[in-house]
């Protein structure tokens, strides 16, 4: 199975699930509402959106050149990782049941692309500016110091470093993915998660935006401690990696929380506005 | 290598020390006493970093690293592993010697036992490169290293023999073993896989077609070949590198024997000094159209010699072929077919390795020949274009020419038409290989691991993996329909290369001691599952190999400081005592 064949394995799985979801979710009286009012609602969504891919797409043009960058100029940590938490993925991975594996090699690859793509589509349809407006901002702080990390840090994953020990179970199980991960990421990317810090984004803002969306907090959890589980679990992150990912989630979260922040971007945008 | 003081004892003895010092310094005995504690340097433990490939590149190298990290812990010797991607990894230990130990698989295969002298010449140890990477330096060895070039027969075997042994004693290197190379092939489209890769991928030319097959499809984990296609950057190319399709040589060694490829035949004309007449064959072709003619060959050995050509006031030689390239004195053009090469004191057998090395476009390498002004490696000396270019395009001479590079994702090449082996009816080179490729596109895929590569022949995306797989794959390969597992012994060793350059790593004794700590059977069985013969000597499986240099369970040559696999702690701290090394409290060995 080729690469494009992959993709929309994953495109036609994702689809099915955001419309199930959605429909559970935002709930058919404000899905009428969104659909009476679509094209509001997207205009509402561009600046946001528009704001992320943009950072999405320069985040792209540093990991092209990235990673010979950073064979440069960046610091392989990959024994200081090991030397401080031995290991634990190995003892994680034994302490897992095989036909669990599989479970977790889905939830990897489907659940994280789908806990990702999901708070952004309600809010837009919920016509909830200010969580949509949070989670591309929160997104793109983590995309951001992610990948600056992946310039500074170079790291080979537990399945790269003992493979004695470890496993690359999703590539064992499911070794279409790695089509698709390799596509995505270089093998020395791996501090921190981004699986990790992402997904706890996304279930920190459900927490605290309970109110908005009642019935995803639950799933949004629970999807989000099973890709952090999975990371080690498939062997592909180190334990400090997935600590690090969750502290970089935190620090998105308050940073899009923060009033102080939120007048200190209002006090630039002011200036720009006056120097334009 | 890092030197830790030893603990924290000395830094508080020497503040402690400060202190007192100030308090007392109106006592003169006193101070002469603290002058002499003072001076004494504090003991350091010995700790070395291990520098090897990650996974995804070598199924074996960091299993074998992390192997060797225990057994030397178990002797008090701090091992760190340092996973590092093929061409940083190559760059820093083979160029610019930064390392202490290096765990890989050595680029090519020791064709004859020559290959030592560029490996262990001392007038090599200064210079980056393939040349000597260990730094290892002994008027001895260079004396049997220069007689074996001059010797023959029976004398020659000797002094291999005595190269051989010596090596194991001074271990500037180990060898571990010859990895038995596992392989995914489909035999729906193309059979006849078995060596197709070893030593050179030039034997894919042996494949046959078994369908209306026109595309060759290669997986490999390894992504050089999509950024760097020049055949003097030993940094760039691996063993079984995919230049040997691109360019010819004058002559091509296969199952053993030399057989004429570019050359037609070769004739001794002289034997003081040695001088060699070679015919090349007629209308051979660059890829570009141009004509090959004997004033290229010439013209490769003075490139090789020296890349600036004598432009720069230092001479620049190349990293690869430095060994062969150093038994030339001249090569002459005489006419447009014939080339007279001049050795210098050598025995026939020996010169005629030079035939083997790559023909290069004279009007192509020509202009490479400037000071390079922006290049990765650090030599400290002046180095040319011709040894940092990609050379992409490559305009070479050989079966296949380049059509087009994806960064890091594939490699296409194409059959080239006006190949001798196309145009020529008679051409004497191997009846297997005499046909030419047997399909029209070579198409090298880079895939990141091992186990999606197999999944890729298994799916009928590919049809071979061209770089080895692990030993966990073989069985699904064996399961897998129209796929065929091929095995194939290795000519390229595993080995631990040591920085001789660094303490402690510079004292025999110390290495022949680590050399103890190393039980081959083990890694054989525990990290290749049995796929590698176990070997002490790069010329093992060769009529060179003394038969008490032969790895066998019963003589394992050097004697393990353990047993089942695991050092003895305490035998192995007795050895380095011997050795005169010796431990702190926490049982660390330390550096004096």
């Amino acid at each position: 199975m080729g690469v494009v064949a992959v993709f929309v394995e994953v495109i036609a799985v994702l689809s099915l699930m955001l419309s199930v979801s959605l429909s559970v979710v935002v709930g058919p009286d404000r899905l009428r509402a969104a659909a009476t009012d679509l094209p509001e609602r997207l205009r509402m969504a561009v600046k946001p959106i528009g704001f992320l891919v943009g950072v999405l797409l320069l985040n792209s043009l540093v990991r092209n050149i990235g990673v010979e960058i950073s064979w440069i100029i960046g610091t392989n940590i990959t024994e200081f990782i090991y030397s401080l938490e031995g290991a634990v993925v190995a003892t994680i991975q034994s302490l897992v049941p095989g036909w669990l594996t599989l479970y977790f090699g889905y939830v990897y690859v489907y659940g994280y692309a789908f806990l990702l793509v999901f708070p952004l589509v309600a809010a837009m349809l919920a016509a909830e500016r200010r969580y949509l407006r949070h989670t591309a901002f929160a997104y793109a702080i983590n995309y951001t110091v992610g990948m600056s990390c992946y310039l500074l840090f170079i790291a080979y994953g537990p399945r790269n470093y003992m493979p004695t020990l470890v496993e690359p179970l999703l590539f064992d199980m499911l070794p279409r993915f790695q089509l698709l991960t390799s596509q995505v990421n270089a093998s020395t990317n791996v501090f921190p998660s981004l699986h990790t810090s992402l997904s706890v984004t996304v279930a920190l803002l459900a927490i605290r935006d309970h109110e908005t969306f009642p019935k995803w907090t639950p799933v949004a959890v629970f999807l989000a401690v099973s890709i952090v589980l999975s990371t080690m679990i498939l062997g592909i992150h180190w334990a400090t990696d997935v600590v690090a990912g969750a502290v970089l989630a935190a620090v998105s979260v308050w940073v899009v929380s923060s009033d102080r922040v939120a007048s200190l971007v209002g006090r630039f945008q002011s200036l720009y506005g006056r120097w334009r | 290598m890092q030197s830790r003081p030893d603990g924290d004892v000395g830094v508080t003895r020497r503040s402690a020390l400060a202190a007192l010092s100030g308090g007392l310094a109106a006592t003169s005995g006193c101070l002469s006493r603290i002058r002499a504690l003072v001076g004494r340097n504090e003991p350091t433990t010995v700790s070395v970093s291990i520098k090897t490939l990650p996974v995804d590149q070598d199924p074996y190298a960091i299993a074998i690293a992390r192997q060797l990290s225990a057994w030397f812990e178990a002797a008090g010797i701090r091992a760190s592993i340092q996973p590092i991607t093929a061409e940083v990894l190559y760059r820093q230990t083979l160029v610019n010697h930064e390392f202490d130990v290096f765990v890989g698989q050595f680029p090519g295969t020791f064709n004859d036992p020559d290959a030592f002298y560029s490996l262990l010449h001392s007038t090599y140890s200064v210079e980056s490169g393939t040349q000597n990477p260990f730094g290892y330096t002994n008027l001895l060895m260079d004396n049997l290293l220069e007689r074996q070039r001059r010797e023959t027969g029976s004398q020659r075997a000797e002094t291999v023999s005595r190269i051989q042994r010596r090596l194991i004693q001074v271990c500037p290197f180990l060898v571990l073993g010859f990895p038995n190379v596992i392989r995914a092939a489909r035999t729906d489209r193309f059979s006849g896989w078995n060596g197709a890769f070893d030593p050179s991928p030039l034997n894919l030319l042996g494949l046959d077609r078994t369908a209306s097959a026109t595309r060759l499809r290669a997986t490999t984990p390894d992504d050089r070949p999509m950024a760097n296609l020049n055949p003097l950057m030993s940094s760039y190319r691996g063993p079984s590198d995919i230049t040997d399709l691109l360019y010819d040589a004058l002559a091509y060694r296969y199952r053993d024997t030399l057989y004429p490829w570019a050359a037609t035949n070769w004739e001794w004309t002289g034997d003081d000094p040695l001088e060699l007449e070679v015919t090349l064959r007629d209308s051979l072709t660059w890829h570009d159209g141009q004509q090959l003619t004997a004033s290229d060959v010439s013209f490769t050995h003075r490139l090789l010699r020296d890349t600036s050509l004598a432009s720069l006031s230092e001479t620049v030689p190349t990293f690869r072929f430095r060994g062969r390239s150093s038994l030339v004195e001249r090569a002459t053009a005489v006419d447009d077919t014939t080339v007279r090469i001049q050795f210098t004191d050598c025995s026939r057998q020996t010169a005629r390795q030079l035939l083997t090395v790559p023909v290069l476009p004279e009007h192509i390498w020509t202009d490479r020949t400037d000071r390079a002004t922006v290049s990765g490696v650090d030599v400290g000396v002046t180095t040319t274009d011709a040894l940092v270019d990609a050379n992409i395009p490559p305009v070479g001479s050989g079966p296949l020419e380049f059509v087009s590079v994806s960064q890091g994702q594939t490699l296409v090449l194409e059959r080239f038409d006006d190949h001798f082996l196309e145009t020529s009816e008679e051409t004497g080179v191997p009846s297997e290989l005499a046909d030419g490729p047997a399909f029209e596109e070579l198409e090298l895929e880079f895939v990141g691991s091992d186990s999606s590569a197999v999944n890729l022949v298994a799916d009928g995306e590919a049809d071979v993996t061209a770089l080895g797989v692990g030993p966990t794959l073989a069985s699904r390969i064996g399961r897998a329909d129209g796929v065929s597992l091929n095995i194939d012994r290795s000519g390229a060793f595993y080995f631990a290369g040591f920085n001789t350059r660094r303490p402690p790593l510079t004292n025999p004794r110390f290495r022949n001691t680590v050399a103890r700590l190393v039980d081959r059977g083990t890694l054989v069985e525990s990290v290749f599952d049995g796929y590698a013969d176990p070997a002490v000597s790069p010329l093992a499986g060769t009529a060179w190999l003394p038969p008490d240099l032969d790895w066998d369970p019963s003589n394992p040559v050097t004697e393990f400081l353990g047993t089942d696999g695991a050092v003895d702690s305490d035998r192995a701290h007795e050895a380095f005592r011997a050795a005169g090394y010796r431990y702190n409290e926490q049982g660390r060995l330390l550096q004096s």
